[in-house]
Order: C-alpha cells, then sequence, then structure tokens
C-alpha cells in the first residue's frame, strides 16, 4: 500500500501523518495506524470544537464533575445526585436506522451507569426530513423502533423528546439521545482514572466482533452516493446484555471491587485504554489475544477498532479479582484479566507474546491536533428594529387553524411516543406527552427533564437559535415550578471546515452559554457531531439541549391543559421580543424577529415565575412556542375536550420571547395576575375556559375539529406508519 | 407482616417496582433468584414482575419458565400459595402452564404504552374483590394478546377464570382478556401493571389494591 492510499484509508490528513511522526520521532507501523485514526478522528478528539468548548461555562457549586468524565454529574442535595449527558448517533441512523438509533440508546446509558449511577430517564431528540424523502418513512420507523426495542428492554423510562421535521435533514437525520441516572445516598462515583501499578486491566461483558470498525471515522465524514457501503460500520446492540450489565457493573461498584471503569464506546478497546491510562498518568499492558472474540479470525487491529457493543474496561486489585469475576459471572458474563497497570506511561499491545506496539498514552490523547477553523464574527441576521406585527398578516380562521394543525411538523406525536415506556421504574409523574417529562426521586422530590433547540428559531439566526436553546426549555422548566439546575447538549453542525458552519457553530455556542451563565445552569456534559451533510448539503445547524431541573414537591404542578368551566386564562410576558415565527418559513414570508430583553432581566422572572408557581393556585401552564398563541391554546384544549374564549390583540401566530399561558380559578385570578405583575411580569386575562369550542376573532372551531387535526395529522403525512 | 417473594430473571425489569408496592402494602418482599431453588413454606405469596426475560428473544417468558425458581413455584402452586404475574410475569405463567392461553404479539405489530380502564370480572382467592369495579392504570407491551381457543376460552368463561377485561380493547385480546387465572384461582396474571398506579401524582393509585392480599 502507498503512504496515500494508506492516509486515505486511515482517514488521516498529510498534516496530521506530519505530527504523527514528529510525535513518535518515526513513521507510524503496524496498529498504530488504526489507533491514531481512530483517537485523532472527529469524534473522538474533538479536533475542530476544543478551543470552543473549553470557553464554555460549566462549574457551579452544585457540579461535582463536569467535562472530561463519561457524564457531568450534579448534587441535589439530600444525599441525591444525578449523572446525565446527550449524545448523537446521527451517521450510524441514517445508515441502519433501527441498529443505528439502539446502540445511540445503549451507548449514553453507558456513559451514565459507567459512573455508578442507576439510570432513570431517557429522553430524544429527532430530526427527520420531508415525509416524502427518499427512506423518510422507513427512517423514521427504524428509529423509533430502535428506541424502543433498546430503551424498552433496558427497562429505563423514556419521559420525554423532541421531534423536528426539515427538508435540510433528509439527507440526514438527527438522532439524540439523553440519558439520567441518579445516585443514592451510598452510592460510590466511579471514574475512569487507571491507577495502582500491578492491578488487572478486566475486560467485561460481550464478546469482540467485527461490528463497529472503524465507527467512529465513518461518523466524521461526510456522506455521498455511497453511503450504503457504510453499513459494515454500525454496531449491533444487545438491550438484554445491556441489562445484565447495568445490574453486574452497579453491583460491583457498590461492593467496592473497581478501581476506575469506562465504557468502550467509540473506537471501543483503543479509546477506553488509552483514555483510562492518559487519565491516570500510569502505562497498561494489555495482551489483545485473551479478548473474548465472537470470531477467532480477527486481527489485532480489528479488535482494537471493533465498536461492538455492551463492552467494559475495569481495573480491579489483584485480591479483588475473584469476587469480581464470581460477581460477573452469576449475571452470566464474561469479566476476563487482559492486562496489567505498569508505572511506566505507556499502552504496550502484545498479541500472542508479540509486542506490537509501546506509545505513551499522552502522544495519541492529548497531543491530538486542535483546529482553529476560520469563522467570522457573528452578525445579526436581521435588522430588527424593521421588525412590526404590521408587516406580518397571515389570516386567522377555521381553515387556517386546521390547517397548520393538521400539518406533521405541528400535529400529535403520539405514534412515536406510545412505543417508548414511559414508566417502567414506578417513578414517572409527567411522561411524554405532557412538555416537560418529571421523576419522582426518593426523597419525594422531582426531576425535570425537557430538550431545546428549535431549528425553525436556528434558521433565523444563529446566535438567537442557541440562547433559545436554552431559554425556551428552562422556561418550560419554570413554567411548571422547576429550578433549571444544569445542561447537556449535542452541538449536531455541517461540516466544520466551511467557514460558514464553523461560524454558525461559534455563533449558537455563544448564545448558548451567555444563556447558561445567565441562568447560572452550567454546561457539563455533552458532544459535538460535525460532518452531517450530504452531497456538500448541510443539516440546519442543530445545538440540541438537555436541562434538568428541580422542584422540592409533588404538589403545585400545574397540568398542561385546560381543566376546568370557568378558569380564567392568564398571559403572563416575561420579554418583549417577537419572532415572524414558523408559519413565515412554512407560508415562504420574509422572516422576521426582534430580541432585545437582557439576559440577567430574563433569568430573573424565569427566578420570580418558579416561586410564583411553587407557591401554588395556578392550574395549568404552557410556554407559547411556535405557531405561538392559536397553537397552545388548542393544544390545552385535548385533553379534557374543554374549549375557550380568548379575547387578545396579539396576533396568533406571532411567537414571543417569551410568555407563557396559565389558567387559574376565577376567583383566584385577579390576585394572581396582580402579584405577576408586581413582579415585572406584565399580565393579561385574554380568555375564560368553557365551552366545546375555541372562539377568538374569527375563529370558533369545535374542540372535536381540533382533536381531529391534530391526531390524523400523522397518518396523513405517514401512512404507511400509522 | 407477609412475606413476598419476588422471582428475578436475567432480563427482569420491573423487580424493583414490586418491591415498592410490595412495602407501600407493609408486606416484606425478598429476591428469588431464576437459577435458586426455594422453600415455598418461606414465603406467604409469590410474584412474577414484568420485564424481557432472556431478551424475549425466543417467545416472550419461554425460557424463564424452564429455569429452577420455577420448579420451586410448581411446588407452591401445587400447595395453594397466591401467584401474581404482571406483564411479563404473565408471560411466564402461560408458557409454565400455570395459566392457560398464550399472549401474541399486539395486532397492530408494534409495543404500545397506553393507559387502560379494566373490569374485574370475577374474584380471585384474594384481592380486589368487587365485581364490575373499574381500575385505571398503565399498560406497556409488544406481546401482550391473549389467544385462546375456542373450546377452552368456553372452558375458562364457563369456569369464571377470566379475572380482568379491557374497557377498550387495545391490543386485540381474545374475549377482551387483561387478566386470567387457574382453576383453583390462586394464580393470577395481568398485562398492564398495577405496580405503575400507586400514587395520584402517577395518574392513578387504583393499582394499590392489587397488592392488598387478603391472605389466611
Amino acid at each position: 500500500m502507498t503512504l496515500s492510499e494508506k492516509l486515505k484509508l486511515y482517514r488521516i490528513s498529510q498534516s496530521e501523518y506530519a505530527m504523527i511522526t514528529d510525535l513518535l520521532d518515526r513513521e507510524p507501523q503496524g496498529v498504530e495506524w488504526a489507533i491514531f485514526s481512530a483517537l485523532w478522528s472527529e469524534h473522538c478528539s474533538y479536533k475542530s470544537s476544543k478551543v470552543h468548548l473549553k470557553k464554555l461555562y460549566s462549574q457551579s457549586p452544585r457540579v461535582l464533575q463536569s467535562f472530561g468524565e463519561n457524564a457531568g454529574i450534579v448534587d441535589l442535595g439530600e444525599g441525591e445526585k444525578v449523572a446525565f449527558k446527550m449524545e448523537s448517533h446521527n451517521h450510524p441512523s441514517f445508515i441502519e436506522p433501527y441498529q443505528g438509533a439502539a446502540t445511540g440508546v445503549g451507548g449514553i446509558l453507558r456513559d451514565i451507569f459507567t459512573m455508578g449511577a442507576r439510570p432513570i430517564a431517557l429522553a430524544n431528540y429527532l430530526c427527520f426530513g420531508e415525509p416524502t424523502a427518499d427512506r423518510m418513512q422507513e427512517l423514521v420507523d427504524g428509529v423509533v423502533r430502535g428506541i424502543s426495542g433498546y430503551g424498552n428492554c433496558v427497562g429505563v423510562p423514556n419521559i420525554t423528546g423532541q421531534t423536528n421535521f426539515d427538508k435540510s435533514y433528509n439527507g440526514n437525520i438527527l438522532v439524540n439521545a439523553m440519558a439520567v441516572g441518579l445516585f443514592t445516598k451510598d452510592d460510590p462515583i466511579c471514574l475512569s482514572k487507571a491507577k495502582g501499578v500491578g492491578n488487572h486491566v478486566v475486560y467485561v461483558g460481550a464478546k469482540t466482533g467485527r461490528d463497529g470498525v472503524h465507527g467512529a471515522s465513518m461518523a466524521s465524514e461526510s456522506f455521498d452516493e455511497n453511503s450504503e457501503s457504510k453499513r459494515p460500520t454500525v454496531q449491533i446492540g444487545d438491550p438484554f446484555f445491556e441489562k445484565l450489565l447495568i445490574e453486574s457493573c452497579l453491583e460491583v461498584m457498590k461492593k467496592d471491587l473497581v478501581v476506575a471503569i469506562q465504557d468502550m464506546g467509540a473506537a471501543g478497546l483503543t479509546s477506553s485504554s488509552f483514555e483510562m491510562a492518559e487519565k491516570g498518568g500510569v502505562g497498561l499492558t494489555l495482551r489483545l489475544d485473551q479478548v473474548p472474540l465472537r470470531d477467532p479470525s480477527m486481527t489485532p487491529e480489528d479488535i482494537l477498532l471493533s465498536e461492538s457493543q455492551e463492552r467494559m474496561l475495569l481495573v480491579c486489585e489483584p485480591e479483588k479479582l475473584e469476587t469480581l469475576v464470581e460477581v460477573f459471572e452469576r449475571w452470566g458474563l464474561d469479566a476476563v484479566s487482559i492486562g496489567e497497570v505498569i508505572k511506566e506511561p505507556v499502552v504496550k499491545l502484545y498479541f500472542k507474546g508479540e509486542l506490537l506496539t509501546e506509545i505513551d498514552p499522552k502522544l495519541v490523547v492529548d497531543h491530538a491536533p486542535q483546529y482553529k477553523r476560520p469563522y467570522r464574527e457573528w452578525s445579526l441576521k436581521n435588522d430588527s428594529s424593521q421588525f412590526s406585527s404590521e408587516s406580518f398578516k397571515t389570516p386567522f380562521n377555521n381553515k387556517e387553524l386546521i390547517d397548520i394543525l393538521s400539518d406533521y411538523r405541528v400535529g400529535s406525536k403520539e405514534w412515536i411516543y406510545r412505543q417508548y415506556d414511559q414508566r417502567v421504574g414506578s417513578s414517572t409523574m409527567r411522561d411524554c406527552s405532557s412538555p416537560v417529562g418529571a421523576v419522582v426521586l426518593p426523597s419525594n422530590r422531582v426531576l425535570g427533564v425537557v430538550l431545546g433547540c428549535r431549528p425553525h428559531i436556528m434558521r433565523q439566526d444563529a446566535y438567537l437559535g442557541g440562547l433559545d436553546s436554552i431559554f425556551y426549555p428552562a422556561l418550560e422548566l419554570a413554567s411548571k415550578g422547576f429550578e433549571p439546575l444544569a445542561v447537556t447538549d449535542c452541538l449536531n453542525f455541517g461540516n466544520p471546515e466551511k467557514e460558514e458552519v464553523m461560524t454558525e457553530f461559534v455563533a449558537s455556542l455563544s448564545g448558548m452559554n451567555s444563556a447558561c451563565e445567565a441562568l447560572q445552569a452550567p454546561i457539563i456534559s455533552g458532544n459535538v457531531s460535525f460532518y452531517n451533510e450530504t452531497l456538500d448539503q448541510g443539516v440546519t445547524p442543530t445545538p440540541s439541549t438537555g436541562l434538568i431541573g428541580l422542584k422540592e414537591k409533588v404538589e403545585n404542578t400545574p397540568t398542561s391543559d385546560f381543566e376546568n368551566e370557568g378558569d380564567v386564562i392568564l398571559l403572563v410576558n416575561l420579554g418583549s421580543g417577537f419572532s415572524s415565527g414558523y408559519l413565515s418559513e412554512i407560508r415562504g414570508q420574509q422572516s422576521q424577529y426582534i430580541f432585545n430583553e437582557s439576559f440577567s432581566s430574563l433569568a430573573e422572572k424565569f427566578k420570580k415565575m418558579i416561586s410564583l408557581v411553587s407557591s401554588g393556585n395556578i392550574i395549568s401552564s404552557r410556554v407559547v412556542g411556535s405557531f405561538g398563541l392559536s397553537n397552545v391554546l388548542s393544544k390545552m384544549c385535548l385533553k379534557n375536550s374543554i374549549g375557550a374564549k380568548i379575547d387578545c390583540e396579539q396576533d396568533p401566530w406571532l411567537e414571543p420571547f417569551y410568555q407563557v399561558v396559565i389558567t387559574v380559578s376565577s376567583i383566584e385570578a385577579d390576585r394572581l395576575a396582580k402579584e405577576f405583575n408586581q413582579a415585572d411580569m406584565k399580565t393579561l386575562k385574554i380568555g375564560e375556559v368553557g365551552g366545546d369550542t375555541l372562539r377568538w376573532k374569527n375563529l370558533n372551531l369545535p374542540v372535536s375539529s381540533i382533536k381531529e387535526s391534530y391526531v390524523h395529522s400523522w397518518s396523513k403525512s405517514f401512512p404507511q406508519l400509522s | 407482616m407477609k412475606k413476598v417473594g419476588i422471582l428475578r430473571f436475567p432480563g427482569t425489569n420491573c423487580d424493583r417496582d414490586i418491591w415498592k408496592s410490595v412495602e407501600l402494602k407493609n408486606q416484606k418482599p425478598s429476591w428469588l433468584w431464576y437459577q435458586d431453588h426455594f422453600n415455598p413454606k418461606d414465603f406467604d405469596a409469590f410474584v412474577l414482575p414484568g420485564g424481557f426475560s432472556y431478551g424475549d428473544y425466543l417467545r416472550s417468558g419461554a425460557l424463564a419458565a424452564l429455569s429452577p425458581a420455577m420448579e420451586s413455584l410448581r411446588e407452591a402452586n401445587q400447595k395453594g400459595f397466591p401467584i401474581f404475574g404482571i406483564c411479563n410475569g404473565f408471560q411466564i405463567l402461560c408458557e409454565a402452564g400455570l395459566l392457560p392461553g398464550v399472549l401474541m404479539r399486539n395486532k397492530e405489530g408494534r409495543f404500545i404504552d397506553q393507559w387502560v380502564d379494566l373490569k374485574l370480572r370475577n374474584q380471585s382467592l384474594w384481592s380486589p374483590v368487587k365485581i364490575n369495579q373499574v381500575f385505571r392504570m398503565p399498560m406497556a407491551h409488544a406481546d401482550g394478546r391473549f389467544y385462546i381457543q375456542d373450546q377452552d376460552y368456553k372452558k375458562i368463561q364457563d369456569n369464571g377464570q377470566i379475572w380482568l377485561t379491557y374497557e377498550n380493547n387495545p391490543n386485540g385480546s381474545v374475549g377482551d382478556i387483561a387478566g386470567i387465572m387457574n382453576e383453583k384461582r390462586n394464580v393470577v396474571g395481568m398485562m398492564p401493571h398495577p405496580d405503575r398506579a400507586l400514587f395520584d401524582w402517577m395518574g392513578s393509585d387504583d393499582g394499590l389494591e392489587f397488592f392488598d392480599w387478603n391472605l389466611s
């Protein structure tokens, strides 16, 4: 093989090749090619994003673990802590939707329980293309079945999610999965730092096969016409094995049998072993021939790069090895010592007695390239001063509203979430039908989980979209009385080597960061997924976010629906900005927005909202989102089949930054409106709950028609999937 | 305090939920591991929780039905102990022949998680007791379509073995059946999850009554 063929095969650039020969002081040999290829891939090294990620607001007094470990950890007090993280599995899901999505769930769960936390909740952020796009029905079906097949079997409830559709995802769908795990009082936090010279390096879990070889470098490339040929790079998941791995790993950690542990995720054994050694400042010897294999003819390179699922690497003291192996055997899993921790900081790889290589793990992990990809300073796309709702005139009547509610982008996503087990664990208080998912903790407090990032706002302006990816979900939490504590993210972008992509990346990250700082909710874990593009077409920049919030009590959590005839509907204003929103995009009108709120004043109002909601008497609440008041009021009619009469000047389609609709009993209405007004949130009475129609301006629509449009939107666009 | 043995198979995932449910009713739960035999006399009742035993890769519950703990459970049945299977636990009891019929893939071929209303048709040896009482609780399964041949259906109907029926059949079960019992009425199985309807904040606390065993 010539050098240029080799560089192509291992996806290493000329300049990176020069760096490698420089670091090694010689040419790379044998398996070293595979090692550098995997660990220097965008997926593993974050080489295009690291310089920007370092600047993130990532600490607060509650944060026990931020970036640098498998997941972030937040202290909830009362002896409870949570670990959580979100991760993408976009590329594999597009190639092979069922397995791609399933192993996305499996991977994120391992990031959580590898730290010692028991997984208690899952959430999914999905972006698909138009229903008529090539393979889209099959992709939607496969992804949903994959998440359902894996998540349901491992027994972790899926409590919230978001699904978006847009043509920019026609050739690159996004599948982001978030997992949350709980530590109760005596659960230890386990880290991945290898230590203790003479300790065993133990391989645990499923046997190693050829699946997923070169997966990490595949995920670091754009697609072309031949994406199909990449199918063997997708891993195959076994949720039953994962369930056994969860129980056995939590058991050995609780019994103090583990010194360090890391899951074998992207780049498999290579990344876990090199990263564990590098973090601990120690070396390892590994005997690759001891690795349990599905196929004995696998080469050392296959073994190093395999991304077979449901595997862990751990470090264990010699006198505890026997007990450790017993626990795993009881659960029917392999646990084999494949090496030792050594003092000299080198990773020595042996195969059948032959030394294949010895490399200082720092060279591979720490010295990975970091690029300062070119980008421009962000300038706002719209001249906000020209925004006027006058220029934004879209008719509002029965037909227009039915049109929108029966659009697949707006209508019910129940077809998706009813395939997920939302209640295993017996702690779900709010499921996927609610804007905020919630589980009750053993301390009887409530943990809220919500996902953010509205792609149509991202398409308006990446900086604004970044702000909104935090503020909007944080307000959803606040409107139910949850204090937002911390954030995880999944930054899905196109090719970072393109200046416009990098510009949007930097702009949206800076928006997110400013919002997080204002709310004092740090970003403590996440991942970056670049190269979401096919034939030069990139996706909408999509920095999806996952926020967790805490509420002291189960009581006083508003519902999201109209509940009682005669209740008063209040509109609470937290800011004065507006966007012409999703409707202007769908109708091909000029997109406009205005956002001039001070972040600290917004954050202050969020706090007051939390305290007002928690003090009780708010019956239901919903944040006004896409398609404005018309959509949110329609949705509030659905569950209990109650209508409302509305009297409000605001354009029904305008999307505010930010407003919340709340309902309260008529006797409490004046008092509560006054309290909100006094808390600097302008609050108006806009109507009354009741009747079986929604009446507003020219609109007089039976709730039954609203329901029918909303429910049938799915089967209209996905006829094969209903 | 009554002692309740909870069977755990590889892939059981509602075991901790059952533990919680049993404790809520002031009973003493203990784990029973699928590979170990147990002495029925050490307990007052047994529960088989939901989950995906052996991944449900073969027919749901088929492999679990062959494990050593199930041999002890048969012995418990012969002695007339109360035995309660929920979801995968129900599937295992059917596969083990402790309950009649079989659970097949839902009519629409997919996993379904939704709230259902159940009506109590006949009384088992233990609670709940009010015939025609309606209970609201979640179901969550892919293989919950109860099937039984015509002549056997007639038999369980005549014997009063139909325990619970769906008010709105969600999965295509024969006779809307959501739960059944054996002839002696000591073994019961149901697909929906009373263990997920324990408090108002869950959406319903109708499930509590199913753990409130009226044991002599």
